[in-house]
């Protein structure tokens, strides 16, 4: 390597900067999991890990001043020293493999994750009753607004909108029959009341159905708690209305509207994700320990269906042994409606081997690093 | 003779600490140590009567003892014989501890002010409406938001009603004579079965004979409302848990098979000796029902003996005990007779370290799991691997410190289990997740090697600054050994904490579907990773000497807690199943003592009486640079 290269190389290859870094992330760690009690997991995950920078909005304003670096500039600069270094001071020697295999196993790890976290959208979940078959799962955070044409006999078309872009008087172009969605009015979250629980006629409420108002509620962060957005929707074909209603994640009853021959249905639900293939729940077991109420595995039984690959077979999944199927990893997550409803958890992660090799490097390096050291210490002991 | 004198000291001390765990003679009169042995299922696990005496007194009150009501303390076996067989007695023990100001004052208790009071369950007794109702509220607040007076209410009542379903165990409360009521019960079965027979088929039946069993039939189904532990084996299913039955169900599954199962009948004729104190027929009868057992269900006699040596022995108590010794011993052999101290200390760590290793093993054997199942194993495992480490780090250095570090983490963190146990059955059954003993073994057991090393680590860095700032003992030699012995531990639990961290990473995409999920659990072990990563690149780069390691390694012991103890009082994440919130106080003070001792560790040099005391012994030297910080060199 040229001294020029180098020279010009050398701050982004101090140990310095690696040191400052790995500050920099313990600070975030700490904070960010004294906060969870606050804002819940996912919520920090999305401030602290998952962001470029932290930011503080004064009191009564609107500002957003960035304080410190989040999870996203300090992996990203650390993983930069990382393979700078090793770049600049690169040296085959025994003395160094540890150091070497060690740190190309982080090297990996963080390539991985960070792969992982900004392409792959994992929180989905499979919700089975007993003998129910679904090629869909579910969203534990976000919604949809999901435009069905129905038209057709033997398929349905679905356009989704997702949530990110549900705002009062946002106007969106959907991409088929030229319809247009206008949100008139919108909730990031909502409760379900009856009409008589209104406090008055004047309360902000949007009208659901006969025997149901969605009133506004702030968001919440709570671990097993999620929004449930309400929203009235206008319809639009070539710029004139179809339809407007008002619809709730919380009741996700599609209603139906007509328009250029076509009938459509218009649901906000919880955001799906489709699968190019069936399971169904046979079985779902919670054992528990003799005389107790203490779980001791829960499992469910499914049929997985594929015509497409010619697959139409039984498997079991429990704690600590998911399915794995075409690219997607199905967990046993819960339960629910007294032990008839299983709750799978699904991710989709191309990169999920890459732990598993990064693993294996870091120990080998750590164990040649520290095992060559200890002979050493050893050996100056014994000739001592 | 001098090599005699540390040898023969130590190993009477050793001697004498064994020699406690040896159960005494057994006293004439009730076998009670034969009942205590007594198999039974409970919290999903076969455990002997001991223990669930043990287990039961630890819910009621935080000394878990048993106390009648005239003050005397007996042991938990006899306590539980007397909730078993002579409840009328038992409800005047004094054993449902309230330390809560507005509990004591709904009580109207007289002592209201400090501390605690011992209450009887007659004495609670006009209050159960009261309990009942201010639990009841308590229950619709979410558990997180609950003030201690709710919590200890909500205790309180979950006390009270174990203790009455323990005292339907074996019986039916309100029976006078237990025993003589299944023999009769045992007579009206096949009368019963053919009344009940002729009268479906429409013939001519008695009616007595329908009536009776039809009572004893309502008799015992409502019996299984307050059904808890189960104690009576069944011969067919008992090599199974699921093969155990409460009282109730043995009974009502004697209508079914025509007779009354042989070990209801055994706790019967127990009941009826015990009540007339006739020891030598309880004997008799115990010893018959022990023979009963060693042929129906031999496999499940095993364990819940040793588990009763175990409850007996309390090896972790004479363990303690030894590493404070030792402790005196290594101090006091840096001021005098070095040689001679610091060998009986070397040795009596060993014994202590034996004894600690024997209940470890026993524990896991009893378990039939890896060492660190709970919040209470993982400190007996990083007491057992840190005195495991000092002992090895002794050898190498000979300079007392590995001794006093052992005797220092031992007797702490053996004292930090003792508080822990408590809170509940330490060898409880392990929710679904935790259930795989391959995982526990390496990613929940490498995490606690992590810990013991942190926290070794930190103790020497803690040692460093002590002997340096106090003491004249703190020669080149010493400063330059220490930072060694330092930079070796953190180099073991860098190792062990990111292995077992990313091994964690794996379990969690198995179990959870993803590799990393920011819980705090994860973070807490992620924090130690990168608190060692800093400390080893801060030294390879020579950003920190001996004084900066030390300093750093004792943020570590910082750190390390948090992740140990803080995060599980967080009461976030899939890993808040060793949630405690008891040891809130103690955790902050610790934190709060480290930072006195980095605060004590970062006066200037020339203050430090060990460097000073180097400077009058060679006054033309200057300082050796070893011991100079970076910020000070340049």
């Amino acid at each position: 390597m040229t001294s020029e290269l180098s020279r010009w190389l050398k701050p982004i290859t101090s140990l310095r900067l690696t040191i400052f870094c790995l500050a920099c992330a313990m600070v975030l760690v700490f904070v960010g999991t004294l906060d969870q009690v606050h804002i819940g997991i996912y919520e920090a995950e999305n401030r602290y890990f998952r962001s470029l920078f932290l930011f503080w909005t004064p009191p009564n304003t609107q500002l957003r001043i960035p304080w410190f670096p989040g999870g996203y500039i300090v992996g990203t600069l650390l993983l930069i020293n990382l393979i700078a270094a090793h770049l600049a001071r690169f040296k085959l020697s025994w003395k160094k493999a540890g150091i070497l295999f060690l740190h190309s196993g982080l090297i990996l790890l963080l390539i991985g994750q960070l792969f992982a976290d900004i392409f792959i959208d994992r929180e989905s979940q499979m919700r089975l009753d007993q003998g129910q078959t679904k090629n869909y799962s579910e969203s534990l955070y976000h919604d949809e607004l999901a435009i069905i044409d129905t038209s057709a006999n033997d398929s349905d078309r679905v356009i989704s909108v997702p949530d990110s872009r549900l705002h009062k008087g946002n106007r969106i172009a959907l991409p088929a029959d030229s319809l247009e969605v206008v949100i008139n009015d919108f909730y990031p979250n909502a409760a379900l009341v009856s009409p008589s629980q209104l406090p008055g006629p004047a309360y902000p409420h949007l009208q659901i159905g006969p025997m149901a108002d969605a009133v506004p509620l702030d968001r919440t962060h709570k671990e097993n708690d999620r929004n449930q957005p309400a929203a009235t929707v206008s319809l639009l074909q070539n710029g004139t209305p179809i339809g407007t209603c008002s619809l709730a994640a919380g009741f996700p009853r599609p209603v139906n509207l007509q328009g250029a021959g076509k009938s459509y249905q218009i649901v906000l639900r919880p955001k799906r994700f489709y699968k190019p293939f069936n399971i169904q729940l046979l079985e779902f077991r919670h054992d528990r320990y003799a005389g107790t109420e203490i779980a001791k595995n829960f499992s469910s039984r499914i049929r997985l269906m594929d015509p497409a690959q010619h697959e139409d077979r039984e498997s079991l999944i429990f704690m600590n042994n998911p399915l794995r199927y075409r690219g997607y990893t199905f967990f046993q997550a819960g339960f629910e409606n007294n032990d008839t409803t299983t709750i799978l958890q699904v991710a989709q992660n191309p990169s999920w081997l890459v732990p598993y090799i990064s693993c294996a490097l870091i120990v080998f390096g750590m164990l040649l690093q520290f095992g060559m050291h200890l002979v050493s210490f050893v050996r100056r002991r014994v000739t001592s | 003779m001098k090599k005699i004198v540390p040898w023969a000291v130590s190993l009477l001390l050793l001697f004498w600490a064994v020699s406690k765990m040896v159960p005494p003679k057994e006293k004439p009169g009730l076998d009670v140590r034969g009942f205590g042995g007594l198999p039974v299922l409970a919290g999903g696990r076969v455990m002997p009567m001991d223990s669930l005496a043990r287990v039961s007194l630890s819910e009621w009150n935080h000394h878990g003892t048993y106390s009648r009501a005239d003050k005397t303390v007996i042991e938990p076996t006899q306590g539980l014989l007397e909730i078993f067989m002579m409840p009328e007695r038992a409800d005047t023990a004094k054993l449902f501890e309230v330390s809560n100001p507005d509990m004591l004052n709904l009580f109207r208790s007289p002592d209201a002010h400090g501390g605690f009071v011992l209450f009887s369950f007659s004495e609670l007794k006009p209050f159960f409406g009261e309990i009942d109702k201010q639990a009841g509220l308590a229950d619709g607040t979410e558990p997180d938001a609950r003030n201690p007076f709710q919590r200890g209410i909500i205790k309180l009542r979950a006390g009270l009603r174990l203790y009455l379903e323990l005292k339907s165990t074996i019986q039916a409360e309100d029976s006078p004579d237990f025993g003589k009521e299944i023999e009769a019960f045992g007579h009206a079965i096949q009368p019963g079965m053919n009344a009940l027979r002729d009268r479906g088929a429409g013939k001519p039946f008695s009616e007595l004979d329908f009536e009776r069993i039809l009572v004893f039939t309502q008799r015992y189904k409502s019996l299984t409302q307050v059904k808890y532990a189960s104690a009576i084996p069944n011969p067919q299913r008992a090599d199974q848990n699921e093969g155990w039955q409460h009282i109730s169900e043995a009974l009502l599954s004697a209508i079914r098979d025509g007779r009354v199962p042989e070990a209801a009948t055994a706790y019967g004729h127990l009941i009826e000796a015990y009540r007339v104190n006739d020891a030598a027929a309880f004997n008799a009868r115990l010893r018959d029902y022990q023979e009963y057992l060693a042929k129906v269900v031999p496999e499940k006699l095993a364990r819940p003996k040793l588990e009763f040596a175990f409850n007996q022995a309390r090896p972790f108590l004479q363990a303690m005990a030894l590493y404070l010794i030792v402790l005196v011993f290594a101090l006091f052999s840096w001021l005098l007779w070095p040689k001679t101290l610091s060998k009986m200390a070397f040795i009596l760590l060993i014994g202590a370290f034996l004894i600690h290793t024997a209940g470890l093993v026993v524990r896991m054997y009893l378990q039939g799991r890896p060492p660190v199942t709970n919040l209470y194993s993982s400190a007996i495992f990083v007491g057992w691997a840190s005195v495991l480490l000092c002992i090895i780090l002794e050898r190498l250095y000979k300079n007392g410190i590995g001794s006093v570090c052992g005797a220092v983490i031992g007797f702490v963190t053996l004292l930090i289990a003792h508080n822990l146990q408590l809170d509940g059955d330490t060898l409880e059954m392990l929710r679904a997740v935790l259930d795989t003993n391959g995982w526990l073994a390496t990613h929940v057991v490498g995490e606690a090697l992590g810990y013991s090393a942190m926290f070794l680590a930190g103790l020497i860095g803690i040692i460093y600054v002590f002997r340096g700032v106090f003491t004249r003992s703190f020669d080149e030699a010493t400063s330059r050994s220490l930072g060694r012995m330092m930079y070796g531990v953190v180099c073991f639990a860098t190792l062990f904490s990111l292995v077992a961290t990313i091994l964690g990473g794996i379990w969690a995409d198995q179990s959870w579907g993803r590799f990393w999920g920011w819980d705090p659990k994860e973070n807490g072990a992620l924090l130690i990773v990168l608190w060692n990563a800093i400390i080893l690149h801060a030294r390879w780069g020579g950003y920190v000497r001996e004084r900066g390691l030390a300093l750093m390694t004792v943020f570590g012991n910082v750190v390390t807690s948090f992740s140990w103890f803080g995060v599980n009082m967080l009461g976030v994440g899939l890993h808040s199943y060793g949630f405690m919130d008891r040891a809130f106080g103690p955790l902050i003070g610790f934190v709060v003592s480290q930072f006195a001792i980095i605060g004590l560790g970062l006066v200037p040099l020339k203050y430090w009486r060990g460097i000073r005391a180097r400077q009058v012994q060679v006054p033309a030297q200057p300082l050796a640079p070893a011991i100079l910080p970076a910020a000070a060199k340049q």
